[in-house]
């Protein structure tokens, strides 16, 4: 084989190298770059779903919270009747807890903004089946009943949401529910007797079989604004405030 | 000059169909994940509760798996949809699929009643609903294999990682379209 010849093969291997060289230092590149734009997709999708569920600030006075003859629990100001946000809620529900860590604030301000009227529904959505669930469910929507309506129902009622069984174990204890209760500014006499006795506790559960299927309530919460149900809003302060705002326009 | 004959041995055939097989496991893949990520980026909270509701993790890593949870699901799919960093991608769903695997039967073992929040939702069932334990593992150890095949055989067709030559010695050659490729398709299924 000829100089030449071998010169011209060493030249094109050179080639190769050098194009090689290059290939792997665009891919290195390219990988990189997918890679930090990846990572920063996951950050900025990260801190927007932490923030998005920042609650607000409840601000210090509650518009007034009154008992419809239905059981239904109402804050609102006086002469605002629209738009209606309707929540419905089981004190043992974990998902209802974090409605109420997540949007209760932004729920009490919109009503004592005067910008919405607060209807709360409490029902019982686990049956009889469930055991400890729908037992701790009832007893403590039962001693809710027990509570006249005003500001004490709406720290009593934060306080059970606050104290919530963890799942499939015994809590909303009788005694513990009466201590809440006056704990939240109750001075009936017969409060601890209503409770003990869990006097409301058939009216109640009639009443909640009736919202859950006049409702047609698939999951609690359901959050209504004007009677159509709200998904994701709920959950996000800010855009459960949007909601509410645009509603009344 | 070759003469291509119209009959390819098995493994040739196979082989040649491998990349489209690696392509639908892709694009399923990357369906069941996108789908998933957006049912929850929606309400991170309910995201969290999901989490929270397997009563795996301690409060505080749970709520950060449900904040970047979804929107990892998301950007894992598109990976897959584009076929860029594919192996990486598969890898990263293939794990995903097997901690769901893991968590949805340690929630059964432990007689837990709560719905798997795959797509959203999620958490305690509501009375009269019973849990789908078995499908949710079925179907997750499925789309697992599914990431498998793809951290196997990457990138598969109609890729990035081909177009911007991100597969080192396997680009171009391995992959072109040959004279056969209207032959593999209508046999392909013969495999």
């Amino acid at each position: 084989m000829g100089k030449e010849a071998r010169e011209a093969r060493e030249r094109m291997k050179a080639q190769r190298e050098a194009e090689r060289e290059r290939e792997r230092k665009k891919r290195i590149a390219t990988i990189a770059t997918t890679v930090v734009v990846a990572a920063g997709a996951i950050g900025a999708g990260w801190w927007f779903a932490a923030q998005s569920s920042e609650p607000e600030q409840a601000t210090t006075a509650l518009a007034p919270v009154t008992r419809a003859a239905d059981g239904t629990i109402v804050m609102a100001k006086p002469g605002v009747e629209k738009p209606v946000v309707d929540v419905y809620e089981d004190f043992q529900c974990p998902a209802c807890k974090s409605l109420e860590e997540t949007s209760a604030a932004t729920l009490k301000n919109l009503a004592a903004e005067g910008r919405a009227k607060v209807v709360f529904h409490t029902v019982t959505i686990f049956g009889k089946e469930t055991g400890v669930l729908h037992a701790n469910s009832v007893r403590a929507a039962a001693a809710a009943r027990c509570v006249p309506a005003g500001p004490a129902w709406v720290t009593f009622h934060d306080k059970l949401f606050e104290e919530q069984p963890a799942e499939g174990s015994e809590g909303f204890a009788i005694d513990d529910l009466i201590a809440w209760g006056e704990d939240a500014g109750v001075t009936d006499p017969d409060f601890a007797a209503c409770v003990r006795s869990q006097q409301h506790a058939a009216a109640y559960l009639a009443d909640s079989d009736k919202e859950l299927a006049a409702a047609k309530l698939e999951h609690t919460p359901t959050v209504k604004l004007n009677g159509t149900e709200l998904v994701n809003e709920p959950f996000n302060p800010s855009a459960l405030r949007q909601a509410v705002l645009d509603a009344a326009k | 000059m070759t003469v291509v004959t119209s009959h390819m041995s098995g493994p040739t055939r196979s082989r040649a169909a491998l990349p489209w097989v690696t392509t639908v496991s892709r694009l399923v893949l990357a369906a069941v994940l996108i789908i998933a990520g957006w049912g929850k980026i929606g309400a991170p909270v309910l995201s969290v509760e999901a989490v929270k509701a397997y009563q795996l993790l301690p409060e505080s890593v749970a709520t950060a798996v449900g904040y970047g949870l979804p929107i990892l699901e998301i950007v894992v799919g598109i990976l897959l949809v584009v076929g860029l960093l594919t192996r990486v991608a598969g890898i990263v769903s293939a794990l995903l699929m097997l901690a769901f695997v893991i968590g949805i039967a340690s929630a059964w073992a432990r007689g837990l009643r709560i719905d798997c929040g795959c797509f959203g939702g999620g958490g305690q069932l509501a009375a009269g609903e019973s849990p789908t334990y078995l499908i949710d593992i079925l179907r997750d150890f499925g789309l697992f294999a599914l990431g498998v095949i793809i951290a196997w055989f990457p990138p598969g067709r109609l890729a990035l990682d081909s177009v911007l030559g991100l597969t080192p010695g396997r680009e171009s050659d391995e992959y072109d379209d040959d004279p056969e490729s209207d032959d593999e398709l209508g046999e392909g299924k013969d495999d």
